[in-house]
């Protein structure tokens, strides 16, 4: 019993002194935290909020580029203002971005050197408590203790696993170890407890390269940033193993990387079905955030192996036509953002010689950031009378030579067993 | 010397013919006139034609409404009578016409007209009318993802193929109505031969569009197929249907195609949206049977996408300015 009660307080105890330090932190860095506020200049209302934290005494506060993305976009439309501790309001000037990681530097004048948060230069141990400050929902600054768990293994880019609840508006805030250093900034939350942050040496990146140089417009970092990831993505893919899998009668390829996904369904279980139908989908799972009807970076692929049952072989190519007329693009993007899809097509057989395909390939231009396009490919085979493989793809923001490359090596990969 | 006197109509069609060996014609609604007419607003003894030894002269007996040259309005009383002339009685026409007068010449029976009566001849009218139905229930079955009965089947194609033959009868109608023959099995079987035509167009249309890459221009080609078809039927229900001049016909035929396929043109530009996110390619597919193109190689498609690549961009850089 002695030892129990024993266990209770040591319990007690530790829950008493993780909330006294989270209050501590709290007071101490409550000064340098600011709520983020994009305000629309026609309604002199605010249209979104996020949360931001200066990293130096002359005013230079790191947020999310999510946060200031409607101004980075239109910047005549909006303006960045932020409200800080004591309730005082004044604008800020957006300075530079990385798209990619989903970070933002603005500035705000000041008088007199102020205090500020330092960034961490070690990563945290998994299992060590940090404490993430921001301001969910308008509602005020808070903390919220949680645990580092190291980075999502499953990202083309480093993102860390914060177990603790980060809720937006949270976002751009910072996330820091019990010294009070930042080791990551609040980016995106995936339901109860899990929460994703970007990592700190990503800030620290950004803002030496804003050091060094910041000639570059937004919207030309933003290409610039864009033109690169592209490149080392599609290259990373197209280096990585190839690995050919069977679907039906057919062999699909699924490329081994951990941040690429696959799901498989099928209806074997159901008997009265005209054709049997297996499916295939692999994606990467993240994509590239612009503006809120503006996404980019993402690969999807999908393969549909049909095989008719009860079914003549001129009403199976003739529902499979109709089922391929509804192909939509994997990527959100806008009259503004993207020209039409112009799309071409033709009888195709790759070099193994296994397989006619009847191909079809359409892209569009970014009308802001030049030289990237989305792809979208679309081939069925039309050599077999009763089985059909349909493989497919869609790429977002990527480079003539990325998408050619990558829609050579998809094609060459789709045969029969 | 004789006359003849015809009975016509406000649109210059016959209604009947009169000759006459005497001196004098007596034209009115009473029952004592040589030529009765029925229009209230012609008098009982509206007016005479009268021989007088050289020539024939309209004589108006006084009559309340007059008569008149022509349409117009100038008094026929006392006029001297040239062969062809037309005159206005109450709201009644005759045309006084001389022997000897000029007639158009005699229009030789054709071959075509032979060809034409084939498509009345009940076994080509009834297989020809079969063959839609059958193809009609055909293509719902295909298009059909669950599977069909015959009766799901057969309500389309018959209700399909009493829908397409509203058009002959209108035709047919419009033609009765003008005082033309009829000669609705004509028009039925015409109509249902094209209308097969169109079928055996589209598939041609799918099979080029099957068997060609993107850069032909074949089946934008076999596009216009359907477009000559339906002219040619317009042209057809027309020579049927209605006595008319070569040019007239012509016109006729191309205003319909045009109605047709420019109003279907117009509705389709009113609902194009002004910007689509939507991918717009070919989908045609059709069995490996029916493959016969040579393919291309990965290589050749990659390279042919440079000109898309370059397509976009412009547009791109477009759209900016």
């Amino acid at each position: 019993m002695k030892r129990f009660i024993g266990v209770w307080l040591i319990i007690i105890s530790s829950i008493a002194s993780a909330a006294e330090q989270a209050e501590t932190l709290f007071k101490q860095l409550a000064p340098s935290l600011y709520q983020i506020r994009l305000i629309d200049k026609a309604s002199g209302e605010k249209s979104s909020i996020g949360s931001g934290f200066q990293i130096s005494g002359d005013g230079l506060i790191a947020t999310n580029y999510h946060v200031v993305s409607s101004y980075a976009r239109h910047p005549e439309k909006y303006r960045i203002e932020f409200l800080d501790n004591q309730g005082k309001k004044s604008t800020l000037t957006l300075e530079s971005i990385d798209v990619i990681n989903d970070l933002a530097l603005v500035k705000r004048e000041v008088q007199q050197p102020m205090a500020y948060f330092t960034i961490s230069d070690s990563v945290p141990a998994k299992g060590e408590e940090l404490f993430s400050l921001g301001n969910p929902h308008d509602l005020g600054m808070i903390v919220v203790p949680g645990t580092y768990n190291g980075l999502k293994k499953e990202s083309f880019n480093d993102r860390i696993h914060f177990t603790g609840s980060v809720n937006s508006g949270m976002s751009g805030g910072p996330v820091v170890n019990k010294d009070a250093q930042v080791v990551g900034i609040n980016v995106a939350t995936s339901g109860n407890q899990i929460g994703f942050l970007v990592p700190h040496d990503k800030l620290i990146d950004l803002v030496n390269n804003y050091h060094q140089d910041n000639s570059l417009t937004i919207d030309q970092q933003m290409s610039k940033q864009l033109n690169e990831y592209q490149a080392n993505l599609i290259d990373r893919l197209l280096k990585s193993d190839w690995q050919l899998k069977k679907l039906g009668q057919g062999i699909i390829p699924t490329i081994d990387v951990p941040f690429i996904r696959c799901w498989g369904e099928s209806n074997a279980d159901k008997s009265d079905a005209l054709m049997m139908l297996a499916v295939a989908n692999c994606s990467l799972e993240e994509n590239t955030y612009i503006t809120s009807d503006f996404f980019t970076g993402s690969l999807e692929m999908e393969f549909r192996y049909l095989q008719a049952k009860k079914l003549s072989n001129t009403k199976f190519y003739r529902l499979f036509q109709r089922q391929i007329a509804r192909v939509m693009p994997g990527n959100k993007a806008g009259k503004d953002d993207v020209t039409e899809f112009q799309c071409q097509h033709d009888i195709v057989m790759p070099s193994h010689q296994l397989m006619t395909t009847k191909s079809i390939f359409c892209t569009r231009a970014y009308k802001d950031f030049d030289g990237l396009y989305d792809a979208l490919y679309l081939s069925i085979s039309v050599d077999r009378n009763d089985q059909a493989l349909l493989s497919h793809f869609t790429l977002a923001g990527v480079s003539q030579k990325s998408a050619q490359a990558f829609t050579k090596q998809f094609m060459e990969s789709v045969s029969w067993k | 010397m004789e006359v003849i006197i015809e009975e016509i109509s406000r649109g210059h069609k016959l209604i009947g013919r009169h000759k006459f060996a005497q001196q004098t014609v007596s034209i009115g609604r009473g029952y004592h006139s040589d030529i009765i007419l029925s229009d209230p607003h012609v008098c009982a003894e509206h007016l005479t034609i009268e021989f007088d030894g050289e020539n024939w002269r309209i004589i108006d007996q006084d009559s309340i409404n007059g008569c008149f040259l022509d349409e117009g309005k100038k008094p026929a009383d006392g006029h001297i009578v040239r062969s062809g002339d037309i005159i206005t009685l109450g709201k009644s026409q005759i045309r006084v016409v001389f022997p000897y007068h000029p007639v158009a010449t005699s229009i030789t029976l054709s071959p075509f007209e032979n060809l034409i009566n084939l498509a009345k001849h009940p076994v080509v009218l009834s297989v020809n009318i079969l063959i839609f139905a059958l193809l009609t229930g055909w293509i719902f079955y295909l298009n059909n993802p669950k599977e069909v009965n015959f009766t799901q089947l057969l309500v389309p194609a018959v209700g399909l193929s009493l829908i397409f033959a509203i058009w002959p009868a209108i035709v047919s109608l419009v033609s009765h109505l003008t005082k033309h023959d009829a000669r609705i099995f004509t028009q039925l079987g015409i109509c249902f031969i094209f209308y097969n035509l169109t079928w055996v167009s589209d598939f041609l249309e799918a099979f080029l569009q099957f068997n060609t890459s993107s850069a032909s221009v074949l089946p934008t080609l076999s596009k216009l197929l359907p477009i000559v078809i339906a002219f040619c039927l317009f042209w057809l229900n027309g020579y049927i249907g209605f006595h008319l001049s070569k040019t007239r016909r012509i016109v006729i035929a191309a205003s319909l195609t045009g109605l047709l396929f420019g109003g279907g043109f117009l509705v389709q530009l009113s609902k194009k949206p002004e910007f689509s996110i939507r991918p717009k390619f070919d989908s045609t597919l059709l069995t490996p049977d029916f493959l016969i193109a040579k393919s291309s190689t990965v290589e050749a498609f990659i390279e042919d996408s440079n000109k898309l690549f370059d397509k976009v961009e412009k547009k791109a850089k477009k759209d900016k300015e």
